[in-house]
C-alpha cells in the first residue's frame, strides 16, 4: 500500500493522463467504480463528461459511498454540477494540456484545497485556484475559443496550418499556435466543451468550426 | 529579390520600428511624415536608440556608424522614386491612407514595389484608387510592435497582387532572420483575428468589472495557459480602445458575426476614460 491507498481515481484508459495516473493511485473506469463496495477517503472523478452526464454520474456516485469527492468538470457546466452535487467538494480542469503543466481548480474549503494540491503534486504538477465557478474554467473556455478560431481562418483558406502557428507564436507571443495546441489538447475535447456551451447559453459565438468537426472526426 | 532602398511613411511607433529594422538590414531608408518636425524627432530617437544597442554590446559601433547616414528624412516630394519598396505606416483611417496611395502611386517609378503596414483594412480596397499597372506590385507588409524585435510578419495579398512578389518578399524577409507568413486578404488577417477570443472570452468569463475576478483570468491564463501576459494587462498595455477598435472593426468586417462581438465592458472601460497604462487607469490601477 502506498501514501495514495485511500484514494480512487475514476478515470478511463482513453483519457490522455491515464498512464501518469495509474502507477501512483488506485484506478477504475466510472462503470467499475459505481459497481465497488471498497471504501476509500478521497475519491477523484477525471471521467471527461458533459454537464448532464456528469451530474447523473455523480449523483450515484455520491449515493454509493461517503468518500470525499473532487471531480474534473473541464466539460461541464461548473455551477450547476455543484449546485445539483452538492457533496462534490472541489473540482478541477486537468483534461486540456496545459503547457505549464499547472491546473485550474476549485476547492469548497481548505481541507479539498490541500487534497486538490497534494493530488496535483504527486503527478508533477500544481495548481491554480479559480474562485468561484461558473460556466466553466478560465483556461479551457478561452483556448478553445482559439483554436476553434484557428480552424474557421483554415476552412477560408486564410493561410496554412504552419503559418497560423508561426503567426500567432511570433506576433503575439504564443507558447504553441492554435493548431499545434489543440492536437496537444485533442479536438474532440474541444468539440465536446464548445458543443456544451453552445447548449448552455445558446450563444452563437459558440458555433463550431466545420475544419474543426471534420479535422476532429465529429460525427 | 534584392531591396536597397525602403521608404517608410509615417514616423509613428511602429514606423520607426520599420524603418529602423531595415536599416540595421543594410538598407537605405528614408522617413516621411505630414508633420516634418515628428519625422525628425524620429530620426533622432532611432540614432539614439542604435547608440544604446552599441552601447550594449547588441550591435557593432562600425555598423552603427554605417548606419547613421543610410537613414535620412525627407518630404512626400522629396523620395527617391526609384526605390525598391514604399511602408506606409500611417494613422489607421481608410480614406487617409488611400489618397496617400495615389499620390506614392504617381511618385514612384512602376517597379517599386507599395505595401501598407494597415492592421485592419482590406489590401484590396487600400489599393483600389492605384494604376492598374501598379496594382501587382501593392501588397500588406503587416509587421508587429516593437518592429525591431517581434520577429512576424505578415505578407498579404490582394486580388490583383502579383503572387510571385509576395512570394519573393517572404523569402526576402524570411532570409533576414524576419518570420513572413502569407495571408489572404480579409479582416484582423491572422493574428488580429485569432487573438480575438483571448480578449473576448475572458471578457465573458468576467462580465461585470470585477478586479478580483479580473486578477484571476490574468493569473490562469499566464500560469496555466503560459501566455507571456493575461488578456487584460495586455488590454491595458496596448490600450483598452485601441483593443475595442480592433474589435469592432473586425466585427464589423465580418458582417456582425458574433465571435468577434465586442463587449460592453470594453465599451464602458473607454467611456470611462479608463484606457489602460496609457491613462494610468484600466482594469488596472498605475498610480
Amino acid at each position: 500500500m502506498n501514501d495514495n491507498s485511500n484514494t480512487l481515481v475514476v478515470i478511463d484508459d482513453n483519457h490522455p493522463l491515464y498512464e501518469v495516473i495509474k502507477p501512483h493511485f488506485e484506478v477504475r473506469n466510472a462503470k467499475d467504480a459505481l459497481a465497488s463496495f471498497d471504501t476509500y477517503e478521497l475519491i477523484i472523478d477525471l471521467t471527461a463528461m458533459r454537464t448532464k452526464g456528469k451530474i447523473a454520474f455523480l449523483k450515484e456516485l455520491s449515493r454509493t459511498t461517503k468518500a470525499e469527492i473532487i471531480s474534473d468538470l473541464t466539460l461541464s457546466w461548473g455551477e450547476m454540477v455543484l449546485k445539483e452535487c452538492p457533496k462534490i467538494s472541489g473540482a478541477l480542469s486537468l483534461l486540456f494540456f496545459s503547457p505549464t503543466q499547472k491546473v485550474e481548480y476549485f476547492a469548497k474549503n481548505e481541507h479539498t484545497k490541500s487534497l486538490i494540491e497534494k493530488f496535483l503534486t504527486v503527478i508533477n504538477k500544481s495548481g491554480i485556484e479559480h474562485s468561484h465557478l461558473r460556466l466553466g474554467f478560465h483556461y479551457p473556455r478561452a483556448i478553445s475559443m482559439i483554436v476553434n478560431e484557428a480552424y474557421f481562418a483554415l476552412g477560408e483558406n486564410l493561410a496554412t496550418k504552419e503559418a497560423i502557428d508561426l503567426a500567432m507564436k511570433n506576433g503575439v507571443n504564443y507558447p504553441l499556435g492554435p493548431v499545434e495546441w489543440g492536437e496537444k489538447i485533442g479536438l474532440k475535447y474541444i468539440i465536446d466543451l464548445l458543443t456544451e456551451y453552445s447548449e448552455i447559453t445558446q450563444d452563437p459565438r459558440y458555433r463550431i468550426a466545420q475544419e474543426l468537426k471534420m479535422t476532429g472526426k465529429y460525427i | 529579390m534584392e531591396l536597397k532602398k525602403v521608404i517608410v511613411i509615417g514616423t509613428g511607433t511602429m514606423g520607426q520600428g520599420i524603418a529602423q529594422w531595415f536599416l540595421q538590414q543594410h538598407l537605405d531608408v528614408e522617413m516621411v511624415d505630414s508633420n516634418h518636425d515628428f519625422a525628425k524627432k524620429s530620426h533622432a530617437k532611432i540614432l539614439e536608440q542604435l547608440d544604446t544597442l552599441a552601447s550594449r554590446g547588441k550591435l557593432s559601433a562600425d555598423d552603427v556608424a554605417k548606419f547613421k547616414p543610410r537613414l535620412n528624412v525627407v518630404t512626400l516630394e522629396q523620395v527617391d522614386p526609384n526605390s525598391d519598396l514604399v511602408v506606409e505606416a500611417i494613422i489607421e483611417d481608410l480614406e487617409v491612407k488611400k489618397d496617400l496611395f495615389k499620390k506614392i502611386d504617381e511618385l514612384m517609378s512602376d517597379k517599386t514595389i507599395i505595401a501598407s503596414n494597415t492592421s485592419s483594412f482590406p489590401i484590396t480596397e487600400l489599393g483600389k484608387n492605384l494604376r492598374d499597372s501598379r496594382k501587382p506590385n501593392f501588397l500588406g507588409l503587416h509587421f508587429f510592435n516593437p518592429a525591431t524585435i517581434m520577429k512576424l510578419v505578415e505578407v498579404i495579398n490582394g486580388l490583383e497582387t502579383n503572387k510571385d512578389i509576395s512570394n519573393e518578399i517572404l523569402s526576402w524577409f524570411n532570409s533576414r532572420g524576419k518570420v513572413a507568413v502569407l495571408c489572404a486578404d480579409a479582416p484582423g488577417f491572422i493574428v488580429n483575428r485569432v487573438a480575438r477570443n483571448f480578449y473576448g472570452e475572458s471578457l465573458r468569463a468576467v462580465e461585470n468589472y470585477d478586479l478580483k475576478l479580473i486578477t484571476e483570468v490574468d493569473l490562469v491564463m499566464r500560469e496555466v495557459g503560459g501566455f507571456k501576459m493575461g488578456p487584460f494587462e495586455l488590454m491595458d498595455l496596448i490600450g483598452i480602445d485601441v483593443n475595442l477598435n480592433v474589435t469592432e472593426s473586425v466585427y464589423k468586417a465580418f458582417f456582425d458575426e458574433p465571435r468577434f462581438k465586442p463587449h460592453r465592458l470594453q465599451k464602458e472601460m473607454v467611456n470611462a476614460q479608463r484606457l489602460g497604462r496609457k491613462s494610468k487607469k484600466g482594469f488596472y490601477l498605475y498610480e
